[in-house]
C-alpha cells in the first residue's frame, strides 16, 4: 500500500516559508487518513452488516414459511390415544386354531409414590394400609417421610383398588399404566403357553417378556412391532385341550398316578391339537422354580423322557416287515427265557414255543420282539429309529423342547438293540412316541411335530412303505380287539394302538418292583387314521381288583379310550356305525 | 474511532438522559414480555401462579436493572468488559465445582434468592469482551493470524466450560454469537470459510464416533439428532416433544383456538410447556397470526438494534449493540426452529417469553447496555 506521507517535505518547507505552523499540515493529513480509513471500514462493516441482515431475513422467512406450512396442514387432533394403542398391542395375543384367545394383554396400573409431593404421608399410609392389607402402615410412613423421591408401592393393582387409591386424593400417589399378560383360561394349556413376567420397568410402561413355553420361544416374534400386534395362532384346539385335560386329570386321580401326560397329533401334518401334562399350574400366577421332575412346571409330555416299554415293539416289527425279513404271518421263536450272556429276557406270560408276528404285537412278547431285532441288527435299527425322530430332541415351538434329548445307551450293543425293541434302554418323551406313531399311521412319511397350524404338511421323507404301514396298523387294531388293550375299544372309532408298561428305573440302580410308567399309544380310526393319541401315566395303581394292577391295559388304556370318546366328535371324526341288519321288508305290489 | 475521540460535551447528561433512551426498543421489549405473561397465565390454566406472577416480578426487576445500566456511561461498561468476562469464567468454573444438579446437567449456582446460570451471564460478557477487544485492536491488525487466534481463545474457553456442564445448546450459541461478532468486526472471510469447513468435518467425526469407545457426545444427544432427522422414529420417546409441538401448531391453524383454549398444552401433552416449548401454546391459541406477530416483534427489536448501531460513532458501542442483537436473534431463531422441527431439540428458551429467571434477567441487562450505548452517543 502506498501511503501518503503525513509530513510531505515540499508542503512543510512551503509552509515554513510562509510562516505557518507545519504541524497543522500533519494534523490535516492525519485527519484525512483517519477519514479514509473509517470510510473503508464503514464500507466493509456495511457489507458485513448486509450479510448479517440477509441471514436474519432468511431465517425469518424460513421460520415463518415453516409455520405457515404447519398451520395450513390439516389440524390433527392429539394423537396420544392412537400412539397409546400401539403400546397396548405391544405383545401379540395367542389364539387357538379356531381363533379363541389363549393369552392376551390387560391394562392394569402400577402404583408409585413421590414422597416430596405428598401432602399428608400419615393419612395416605393409613388409607393405603386399609386398601392393601399386605402393606404395613409404619413401613409406609417411614418410606414416605424418608429421603427417597420415588418408590414403588404396588406393581399391579385392579381398577377398584386404583379408584380407592385415587379417592385418597394425595398428589404424591401416582399411577403408571402396566400392560399385564392375561391367560383367561387359567391352567389350560399352561405348559404350552409357559408364562410371562415384567422385564425392564419404567414409570410409564413395562416390558413383558416370556419366561417359558411359546411365550419364550416366540418372544421376539410376539414383540415384533412389524407384525403390528397380529395374533399368533397355535394349532391347539381349546375345546379338545380342555376335554383332554379334564379326562386326564380324572384318570390320574382314579389310577392314583402322580403325573400324567397326553398328546393328540394330526398324523398328516404333525400339528398338535392338544398336549397336556399334569400336574399343571396357572400361568397367571406362575409358581417359582422348584422340585425338578415333580414340579408342576415340568412338562412331562416334552421334557420327560421315559422308557416307554412295549409301545416300541411295533417299530421293530414294522422295520423287519419293511426290510422283507418277516411277514405278519411269519412264525417267530418265542421260547423263553431268551438268554443273552448273563441277561435273561422274559415274557409276562409264557406264550409257547412260537407265534406269528401279529401275535407278538397282540400278545406283546418281549422275546419275539428281541428275536426280530436280532435279525435287523444294530445299525439298521439305529437308522430307522432316527428316521422316526426318536434319537433327537423334538423341534417344537416351546422353549422346553430343547430339553427333550432322548437318553441313548452308552454303547449300542446287540443286547441294546434287543432291549430297545421292547422299549427298554432308550428313553424318549411321549411327544417323540406320538411323532413316531404318526409316521406309522399316515402311511410311512415323516412328520415334524408343530404347534403352529399349517406349518407341517404331507410330503415328508418316506420311512416305510405304504403296505408296511397298513400291515402295522392292522396289528395295532388287533391289539385293541384281541389283545392287551381291550379296554381301548370305543365303538365306532376303530381304535388301534399298543400298550407299554415299563418299570421305573431306581436312581440307586436297577428297577422298582412297584413303580411303572404305563403308556398307550393309539390312533383312530385305525383303518385310515387321522389322529394319534399318546397317554402316559406316571406310577399308576389300579386298585379295584383283589390285587393292585399296574399294567397299561388296566390304567392308561381306559383313560385313553375315554379321551377318544370325548374328543373324536370334537375333532369331527365321524363314528362308523355298523349297518343294522335290514328289517324284513317285503316288497308288495298293490295287486 | 473510539469514544475517547469524541467530546463528552455532546453527550446527554443528568436526568435528560431519560429522554434519550431508545423508547421504541423499550416498548417492543415490554410488548414481547407481555405476550410471555399471557402465555404463562394460559399455560397455568388461567392462573397467575405458579409462573406468570414470578415472571412479572422478574421482568420488573429486569426493567429496573436495564434503566440503571442505561444511565451509566457506556465507557464505564467498556472498562468493565474484562472484569465481567473474568467473573463469568470464574462462575462457570465454580459451577463445575459446587453447582446444583438440575435436569441431569450442572448449570446453576444457588444464590439463595435465585438460581444463577453463569452460562447466561457469559453470553453478555463474551459480547462485551469481544467488542472491547476489537475497539482496542487497530484496524489493520484485525486479520493477522495471531490477532484472530486471541478472540478465538476468548470464545472457546467459556464454550468449552459450558459444553462440559453439559449444555450443548448454550455452547453452540456462544460460539455462533462470538463468531458472528468477529465476522462483523471485519475479520477476513477466509477464516470463516476454513472454520465452517472444519466444522463440517468435526460434525462428521462426531457422528462417526457414535458407538465407539471414544464417543464424543452423550447418548441422549445422539438420540436427539436421530429424532431430529426422523421424528416419527420415536414418537413416544425422544421424538415426543417435536411430534406434540407440531400437532399443537397444526391444531392452532391460521387463527388459533382462542386464548386459553389450547388442548395440547392444557392437557399436559407437552413437557416443558412453560419453558422451551411455550411457543407451541402461542401457536395453538393464536394460530399463525399470533406466531407471525411475535416473529414480527422480534424482527422489529433486531431492526431497532441495527438502526441504532449504524448511528454509533465508536466501535465498542456498535459492535456491542450488534453482538447483543445477534445473541437475541440466535435465541429465538434456534428456539423456534427447534419447536418447528427445523433444528434438533437443544435447551434454548424463547427470549423474554419462556419462564425462567436467568435468561430473562440477562437479556434485560444486555438491552440495558444497548440503551446505554444509545444514550451516550454524541449528538
Amino acid at each position: 500500500m502506498i501511503r501518503t506521507p503525513l509530513r510531505p517535505l515540499a508542503r512543510i518547507l512551503d509552509a515554513r516559508r510562509k510562516g505557518e505552523n507545519p504541524d497543522a499540515i500533519e494534523r490535516e493529513n492525519m485527519h484525512r487518513r483517519h477519514e479514509e480509513m473509517r470510510g473503508r471500514a464503514r464500507v466493509q462493516a456495511e457489507g458485513r452488516l448486509l450479510i448479517l441482515g440477509a441471514t436474519f431475513l432468511m431465517v425469518f422467512v424460513l421460520v415463518g414459511g415453516r409455520m405457515a406450512l404447519i398451520a395450513g396442514s390439516e389440524p390433527s387432533e392429539p394423537r396420544a390415544s392412537a400412539a397409546g394403542a400401539s403400546i397396548r398391542a405391544q405383545r401379540a395375543d395367542i389364539l387357538d386354531r379356531r381363533g379363541r384367545i389363549l393369552a392376551t394383554n390387560m391394562e392394569t396400573y402400577s402404583l408409585y409414590a413421590q414422597p416430596p409431593q405428598m401432602i399428608d404421608p400419615g393419612h395416605a399410609a393409613d388409607r393405603l394400609a386399609a386398601i392393601f392389607p399386605d402393606l404395613e402402615r409404619e413401613a409406609l410412613i417411614e418410606k414416605f417421610t424418608g429421603k427417597r423421591k420415588f418408590l414403588w408401592i404396588k406393581r399391579k393393582i385392579s381398577p377398584e383398588q386404583r379408584q380407592a387409591v385415587h379417592d385418597i386424593g394425595d398428589p404424591g400417589l401416582l399411577f403408571g399404566p402396566r400392560e399385564m399378560r392375561l391367560y383367561p383360561n387359567g391352567a389350560l394349556a399352561s405348559h404350552v403357553l409357559g408364562g410371562a413376567r415384567f422385564g425392564r420397568e419404567g414409570v410409564h410402561a413395562a416390558e413383558v417378556v416370556g419366561v417359558a413355553g411359546v411365550e419364550k420361544k416366540l418372544d421376539s416374534m410376539m414383540r415384533d412391532p412389524a407384525r403390528g400386534g397380529e395374533p399368533v395362532r397355535l394349532s391347539l384346539d381349546l375345546t379338545v385341550q380342555a376335554a383332554v385335560e379334564r379326562v386326564l386329570a380324572g384318570g390320574m386321580t382314579l389310577m392314583n398316578a402322580k403325573g400324567a401326560s397326553a398328546v393328540v397329533m394330526d398324523v398328516q401334518t404333525g400339528e398338535l391339537v392338544s398336549i397336556a401334562s399334569l400336574p399343571d399350574f396357572d400361568p397367571n400366577d406362575r409358581p417359582g422354580v422348584s422340585g425338578g421332575a415333580d414340579s408342576p412346571l415340568f412338562n412331562r409330555a416334552v421334557q420327560g423322557v421315559y422308557e416307554l416299554g412295549s409301545t416300541f415293539k411295533i417299530f421293530a416289527v414294522a422295520q423287519a416287515m419293511d426290510l422283507g425279513l418277516i411277514t405278519p404271518e411269519s412264525m417267530i421263536d418265542t421260547k423263553g427265557p431268551l438268554k443273552w450272556g448273563k441277561f435273561l429276557i422274559r415274557d409276562f406270560h409264557d406264550y409257547g414255543a412260537e407265534m406269528t408276528t401279529s401275535e407278538v404285537i397282540v400278545k406283546s412278547s418281549n422275546i419275539g420282539a428281541a428275536r426280530i431285532a436280532q435279525q435287523i441288527g444294530v445299525e439298521r435299527q439305529q437308522a430307522f429309529l432316527r428316521d422316526l425322530g426318536l434319537l433327537d430332541p423334538v423341534p417344537l415351538e416351546i422353549i422346553e423342547a430343547g430339553g427333550s434329548q432322548p437318553l441313548l445307551p452308552h454303547r449300542w450293543s446287540e443286547l441294546s438293540a434287543m432291549t430297545i425293541s421292547y422299549g427298554h434302554g432308550l428313553s424318549v418323551s411321549p411327544l417323540h412316541l406320538a411323532t413316531a406313531y404318526s409316521i406309522i399311521a399316515n402311511g410311512g412319511r415323516q412328520v415334524r411335530p408343530t404347534l403352529l397350524p399349517h406349518q407341517g404338511g404331507p410330503g415328508g421323507k418316506r420311512v416305510m412303505s405304504r403296505e408296511t404301514s397298513a400291515a402295522a396298523r392292522r396289528m395295532l387294531r388287533r391289539v385293541v380287539t384281541d389283545g392287551t388293550a381291550s379296554f381301548g375299544e370305543v365303538s365306532g372309532y376303530a381304535v388301534g394302538g399298543k400298550t407299554g408298561t415299563a418299570d421305573k428305573p431306581d436312581p440307586q440302580g436297577g428297577y422298582y418292583e412297584d413303580k411303572t410308567i404305563t403308556t398307550f399309544a393309539s390312533m383312530f380310526p385305525a383303518d385310515k387314521p387321522q389322529y394319534v393319541l399318546v397317554v402316559m401315566l406316571d406310577e399308576p395303581v389300579e386298585t379295584t381288583g383283589p390285587e393292585p394292577r399296574r399294567t397299561a391295559g388296566w390304567t392308561a388304556v381306559p383313560v385313553a379310550a375315554e379321551i377318544i370318546r370325548r374328543i373324536a366328535p370334537l375333532l369331527g371324526v365321524r363314528p362308523e356305525i355298523e349297518p343294522a341288519p335290514l328289517a324284513d321288508i317285503t316288497l308288495t305290489s298293490s295287486n | 474511532m473510539s469514544y475517547l475521540e469524541y467530546t463528552v460535551r455532546n453527550v446527554p447528561a443528568g436526568p435528560r438522559k431519560i429522554l434519550y433512551l431508545n423508547w421504541p426498543l423499550l416498548l417492543l421489549l415490554s410488548a414481547v414480555a407481555c405476550i410471555g405473561f399471557l402465555m404463562l397465565y394460559s399455560v397455568a390454566g388461567g392462573s397467575l401462579t405458579p409462573w406468570a406472577e414470578p415472571q412479572m416480578k422478574r421482568f420488573a426487576i429486569g426493567m429496573l436493572a436495564m434503566l440503571i445500566i442505561a444511565m451509566v456511561p457506556i465507557w464505564f461498561w467498556r472498562n468493565m468488559a474484562g472484569v465481567a468476562y473474568g467473573v463469568s469464567i470464574l462462575l462457570l468454573v465454580a459451577v463445575e465445582v459446587f453447582g446444583t444438579i438440575g435436569m441431569g446437567a450442572q448449570r446453576w449456582i444457588d444464590l439463595g434468592f435465585m438460581r444463577l446460570q453463569p452460562s447466561e451471564l457469559m453470553k453478555i460478557a463474551l459480547v462485551m469482551m469481544l467488542a472491547a477487544y476489537y475497539e482496542w485492536l487497530p484496524m489493520r491488525k484485525i486479520s493477522h493470524p495471531f490477532w484472530v487466534a486471541v478472540p478465538a481463545m476468548i470464545i472457546m474457553l467459556p464454550a468449552a466450560l459450558v459444553l462440559k456442564q453439559p449444555d450443548l445448546g448454550t455452547a453452540l450459541l456462544l460460539v455462533f454469537s462470538g463468531g458472528g461478532l468477529m465476522f462483523l468486526a471485519g475479520v477476513h472471510w477466509a477464516y470463516f470459510v476454513a472454520v465452517i469447513a472444519s466444522g463440517v468435518g468435526v460434525v462428521t467425526t462426531v457422528l462417526q464416533s457414535r458407538g465407539t469407545d471414544w464417543q464424543i457426545l452423550k447418548d441422549y444427544q445422539y438420540r436427539r439428532i436421530d429424532v431430529f432427522l426422523d421424528p416419527a422414529s420415536d414418537p413416544l420417546g425422544a421424538g415426543y416433544h417435536i411430534t406434540q409441538s407440531k400437532i399443537a401448531l397444526g391444531s392452532g391453524g391460521w387463527t388459533g383456538r382462542g386464548f386459553m383454549q389450547g388442548t395440547q398444552t392444557r392437557l399436559n401433552f407437552l413437557p416443558e410447556k412453560h419453558t422451551d416449548f411455550i411457543f407451541t401454546t402461542l401457536a395453538e391459541e393464536f394460530g399463525y397470526v399470533g406466531g407471525i406477530s411475535l416473529l414480527l416483534l422480534y424482527a422489529l427489536i433486531l431492526l431497532f438494534c441495527i438502526a441504532t448501531a449504524l448511528t454509533m460513532r465508536d466501535r465498542f458501542s456498535a459492535l456491542l449493540t450488534l453482538g447483543i442483537a445477534l445473541t437475541f436473534f440466535l435465541f429465538f431463531a434456534v428456539n423456534m426452529s427447534m419447536v418447528m422441527g427445523l433444528a434438533p431439540v437443544v435447551g434454548v428458551p424463547l427470549p423474554l417469553v419462556s419462564y425462567g429467571g436467568s435468561a430473562m434477567l440477562v437479556l434485560m441487562l444486555a438491552f440495558g447496555l444497548v440503551q446505554s450505548a444509545h444514550v451516550h452517543k454524541p449528538r
